[in-house]
């Protein structure tokens, strides 16, 4: 098999980060998860090049995913990024105006989500 | 030049961390923290680290100025846009361009002024009063409050759309009380600090003891309260006095127990909660666990109670002469007489007898 993707999964609530990190080790991904922006973006930071993906939820304390993903879009403008957002939170224009590849809305089926990352992975 | 971040509490080693990280960004920021904690020393250190730094540096306190000054202050006017304005002037938005604008205490910002700042943050441009140009502005955004917003968003008094556009960078700064780690070090640095101002003037360490008193003080007035009090202490040279006056205030000041009489903005206890809890228990006593309690049915309780002394007051003024009343009450006789039955408004037993 060849080396599995790298997947950055940020959100805050922590049944939704477990529940994604798990369903996407189960899928053989490489999974690291943050519960929050500054977090998720010392990662960011100390994989470089290495990751193949991010998965950020928009509202997060600290530093929110639309910063996350305007700092990751300027740094590694290829690097894919998906924006997941909660149910009455109202950010998606900032997602779109941040650039995220993809906004997708809670709630969403798993494997919807997978197969959009994989798609996003593959192009 | 700001003072630098100073404490060794986790809350503001990650704080460092974060203007470390987020200060190149110009990212919209808000800083949510007790009055007196050091937003604005946050504010200032993310400036100085940023790229902006040597630019403008400019601050409004939104809760200080009333709607239409403080619309003036943000977005300047043209000469003749109103009354009285002879020379046009430049708003805060373009005095800060190129640097950073602090909006202290955006809380306390009208809704309408909320809705022209959202338009600005989103499009970039603003116009001043009476201008029929639009400027672009390139101004960081850091507004400052002790406000909960999202508590505000819910009681409508805040723009949730304006929250995230706001919040893409979030600090908390947590209460002194809270951190009591980070206060040996703020009494080192600002001693240190008073002394230079002083001329270098000597300045005595504070002794163990009261060092301890200083310690385990709850600093409702946060930082801001322990630099009038080294400063006190500094001047006046008898900080045992000084520390234990302040233990004695805060003590009169609390209910008995060594706590605070009320953290800030959280509701004081007093003749206006004793109304509340006898108006909640005019009904159901259980209404708030079993669900039937509703703000509307709290509300009429309490008009009908008002109404209810009212009227008894009139009725008893005027010997129950029920037309007299309702000419004092300005309220028709019907009406009058409606209230009566419907408020069961008795009259007292001895002169219902007479009037039978």
């Amino acid at each position: 098999m060849s080396t599995p993707y790298k997947v950055l999964i940020i959100d805050d609530t922590e049944e939704v980060l477990s529940a994604l990190c798990k369903y996407f080790e189960q899928k053989g991904y490489d999974v690291l998860c943050a519960a929050n922006g500054l977090d998720g973006l010392k990662m960011i930071e100390d994989e470089k090049e290495g990751l193949d993906l991010i998965i950020t939820d928009l509202v997060l304390p600290n530093i929110s995913g639309v910063a996350v993903i305007s700092i990751v879009k300027k740094k590694f403008p290829k690097l894919p990024v998906i924006a997941i957002t909660g149910w009455g939170e109202h950010p998606e224009a900032l997602a779109k105006e941040a650039k995220a590849d993809l906004v997708m809305e809670k709630p969403f089926k798993l494997p919807e989500l997978e197969q959009a990352a994989k798609a996003l992975l593959t192009k | 030049m700001g003072p630098p971040i100073i404490g060794v509490s986790d809350n503001i080693r990650r704080i460092r961390e974060l203007v470390d990280h987020v200060a190149n960004t110009g990212f919209n920021t808000v800083i949510f923290g007790e009055s007196g904690v050091g937003k604005e020393v946050i504010a200032q250190s993310l400036y100085q680290k940023s790229p902006r730094c040597g630019k403008p540096f400019v601050k409004i306190n939104c809760a200080a100025l009333p709607e239409g000054l403080l619309e003036s202050e943000l977005f300047g006017y043209e000469r003749g846009a109103f009354t009285g304005a002879e020379q046009k002037r430049k708003g805060k938005f373009q005095l800060a361009h190129g640097g950073v604008l602090l909006l202290d205490e955006i809380g306390d910002m009208s809704l309408f002024l909320q809705a022209k700042l959202l338009h600005v943050l989103q499009s970039g441009e603003f116009a001043p009063l009476g201008s029929e140009k639009d400027f672009k502005t390139d101004t960081w955004v850091i507004a400052a409050t002790n406000h909960d917003l999202k508590q505000d968003i819910m009681e409508g008094k805040f723009r949730e759309d304006l929250y995230y556009r706001l919040n893409i960078i979030t600090i908390y700064l947590t209460p002194l009380r809270e951190r009591p780690e980070d206060i040996p070090p703020l009494i080192d640095y600002y001693l240190q600090e008073y002394s230079l101002q002083l001329g270098g003037a000597h300045v005595q360490q504070p002794t163990p003891a009261v060092l301890e008193k200083l310690v385990h003080y709850q600093w409702p007035g946060n930082v801001r309260e322990l630099q009038n009090v080294l400063k006190r202490m500094m001047v006046l040279g008898d900080c045992e006095k000084i520390i234990d006056e302040l233990l004695d205030d805060h003590r009169t000041n609390s209910d008995g127990h060594g706590k605070p009489r009320s953290t800030p903005g959280a509701p004081r206890q007093g003749a206006g909660s004793d109304a509340l809890h006898s108006l909640l228990e005019m009904g159901d006593k259980d209404s708030i666990d079993n669900g039937s309690f509703s703000l509307k049915e709290a509300k009429k309780k309490a008009i009908d109670q008002i109404e209810k002394e009212i009227i008894g007051y009139v009725l008893a003024k005027t010997d129950w002469n029920r037309s007299k009343a309702a000419r004092i009450l300005k309220v028709s006789y019907k009406t009058l007489l409606n209230k009566i039955a419907e408020l069961n408004i008795n009259p007292p037993t001895h002169k219902s007898d007479f009037m039978q």
